[in-house]
């Protein structure tokens, strides 16, 4: 019964309806590019993005006072793209592990956020609260930015969508084939540095994070080929994210942390279901 | 055999990581239509990175590469549809479930030539597992599958990093039977680095020996015990089978049939197919 007040209260407030789209459009963008993010070994990339919007974030409010949202928001796009964009070039084709790289560089760029922080903002309000969206508190225009990232992120995937696949699948038969893999190497961390910096604002490090791997993680685990990994990781991201907000409103539960939740259930309840199927399958 | 021009030619290509030690130095050769090229050596002698050279993963410290006699650094863009590379152990990403349809058409919509490859997979025996996952083949049915990507776009020249690595014998023989029918089909030029020196003394008509210095044989005929034990610092029994003495009928070895031995020996296959270095 709750539920179907809950979905009532959807159409009914504003606030909800921008929630349930925002949350559309995201889980759809990170779902699409989760598989990718997963099969090309970035995961611990993407955490690194997120963590480094820290720097970024403190700059700009060296830089800005809190009532200037948009200023603050691109600074900190354009500093943590500069960031990745650094991170993109010393890890391209390296034949050193590029993981321990990755995490000094994180864990220094979070630590000279925190200083600059410290040391030089207007407003010294906790510099991690920044990093922690309400998807419940989107504004109309924070739905359109969502959309417009998944308008900018679906052609990328989607048109050269072969070609995604042959640099992760086999990178040396496509650079020798022709497939400009450094082009494809830094367009992926450029879009999933700006899918990254608008979530956080939207939805929070924890979602994004959530919405990131998880979807991947699940299609490739039950997907038989290539194109029903990215269906299976589009329509799990969407319809768990959709739960999600869902059981966050009937409860009153803290959206971004429910979602996740909700997201790692169904993951554990699906790996557990096909255990015990491929168990009974061998009688 | 040979038209007037070559498909590549090296001219004294060089090569060093980072200044380092030398890895390659002074290479030349070349290679017309039709011909295969062999390449011999020891782990660590270069052998890959010439590989890589050619199909522009590296570039050479110094030296020029020509394909059909126009140098390389004249091309704007690298000539990539001139040649294939199936590299050593091809890295594939055992992550995603991909298909073995689904991996030629990779490459075919590269070249926009997805009619062609249910016959490439057949000229190559595996159209039967066109919707198996690559993953679940055997080793030598991936060996097909890359060598049909690598005949998409009709190279040619066609350049294999061990492809018969990790394959047993028959699996070796069908794989070079195969690469021979490519090569009398469209008279592709084939670069094959191989550790089976008597696969490669067979079924090669030029040969290129590396250790961080080369020898180079325009006739593989030409390649002797000396230069093999030079190249692989270590002496060698048993190098090089002639299949005449494994008819039936024939008791005894001659020796004198023998590239490589110096001895009579039993005519068993096993003792004959191998290539052993002296205890």
């Amino acid at each position: 019964m709750n539920f179907i007040h809950s979905l009532q209260d959807f159409l009914q407030y504003d606030f909800l309806l921008y929630a349930l789209l925002g949350t559309l459009f995201l889980s759809i963008t990170c779902g699409l590019i989760s598989p990718l993010l997963i099969a090309r070994k970035n995961a611990f990339m993407g955490s690194a993005i997120s963590h480094s919007t820290l720097l970024g974030l403190a700059i700009a409010l060296s830089l800005f006072s809190s009532e200037k949202p948009f200023a603050i928001f691109l600074t900190t796009l354009v500093i943590t793209i500069l960031c990745t964009l650094f991170l993109a070039f010393s890890t391209y084709r390296q034949k050193l592990p590029t993981d321990s790289l990755i995490g000094i560089f994180y864990t220094a760029t979070m630590a000279l956020g925190i200083l600059i922080h410290s040391a030089f903002a207007k407003n010294k309000t906790d510099l991690l609260s920044f990093l922690f969206g309400n998807i419940l508190l989107l504004t109309k225009e924070d739905v359109l930015l969502s959309m417009a990232i998944l308008a900018i992120t679906a052609p990328l995937i989607i048109i050269p969508f072969k070609k995604w696949l042959f640099l992760t699948y086999d990178e040396e038969g496509a650079i020798t084939s022709g497939v400009n893999s450094k082009f494809y190497h830094y367009l992926f961390f450029i879009l999933l540095s700006l899918l990254i910096v608008t979530s956080i604002k939207l939805a929070g490090t924890i979602l994004i994070e959530t919405l990131l791997l998880v979807p991947g993680f699940f299609a490739l685990k039950f997907a038989n080929n290539v194109k029903q990994t990215f269906i299976i990781s589009v329509l799990f991201s969407t319809f768990f994210a959709l739960l999600g907000i869902l059981i966050a409103n009937t409860y009153g539960l803290p959206s971004g942390a429910t979602l996740a939740v909700v997201l790692f259930i169904a993951l554990v309840l699906s790996l557990v279901f096909k255990k015990i199927y491929t168990f009974l399958k061998s009688f | 055999m040979n038209s007037p021009t070559p498909i590549l030619r090296a001219d004294k290509i060089c090569f060093s990581y980072n200044g380092e030690a030398t890895i390659l130095r002074d290479i030349s050769f070349s290679i017309y239509a039709g011909e295969s090229l062999g390449v011999l050596g020891p782990n660590g002698g270069g052998k890959s990175t010439l590989m890589k050279i050619i199909v522009g993963l590296l570039k050479p410290s110094s030296g020029e590469l020509y394909f059909e006699e126009k140098p390389s650094s004249e091309f704007i863009k690298y000539p990539y549809d001139f040649f294939s590379y199936v590299p050593q152990n091809s890295e594939l990403n055992t992550i995603l479930p991909v298909k073995v349809s689904e991996y030629m058409s990779f490459t075919a919509a590269l070249y926009k030539k997805q009619n062609d490859t249910d016959e490439l997979l057949n000229l190559v025996g595996i159209l039967h597992k066109k919707d198996s996952l690559i993953s679940k083949l055997s080793g030598g049915e991936k060996q097909r599958v890359l060598l049909a990507r690598a005949l998409i776009n009709r190279p040619k020249l066609l350049l294999l990093d061990e492809p018969t690595k990790g394959l047993d014998s028959n699996g070796q023989d069908q794989l070079l039977a195969i690469i021979e029918k490519i090569k009398k089909r469209d008279q592709t030029a084939v670069i094959i680095v191989d550790h089976n020196i008597n696969q490669i003394v067979r079924n090669c008509h030029k040969i290129l020996c590396l250790n961080r210095t080369y020898h180079w044989h325009n006739n593989s005929d030409l390649l002797t015990k000396n230069i093999l034990e030079d190249v692989y610092h270590c002496e060698f029994e048993h190098l090089l089978i002639h299949e005449n003495d494994l008819q039936p009928g024939k008791e005894k070895a001659d020796h004198e049939n023998h590239l490589f031995c110096d001895h009579d020996h039993s005519t068993d296959k096993e003792t004959h197919s191998l290539m052993r270095r002296k205890k």
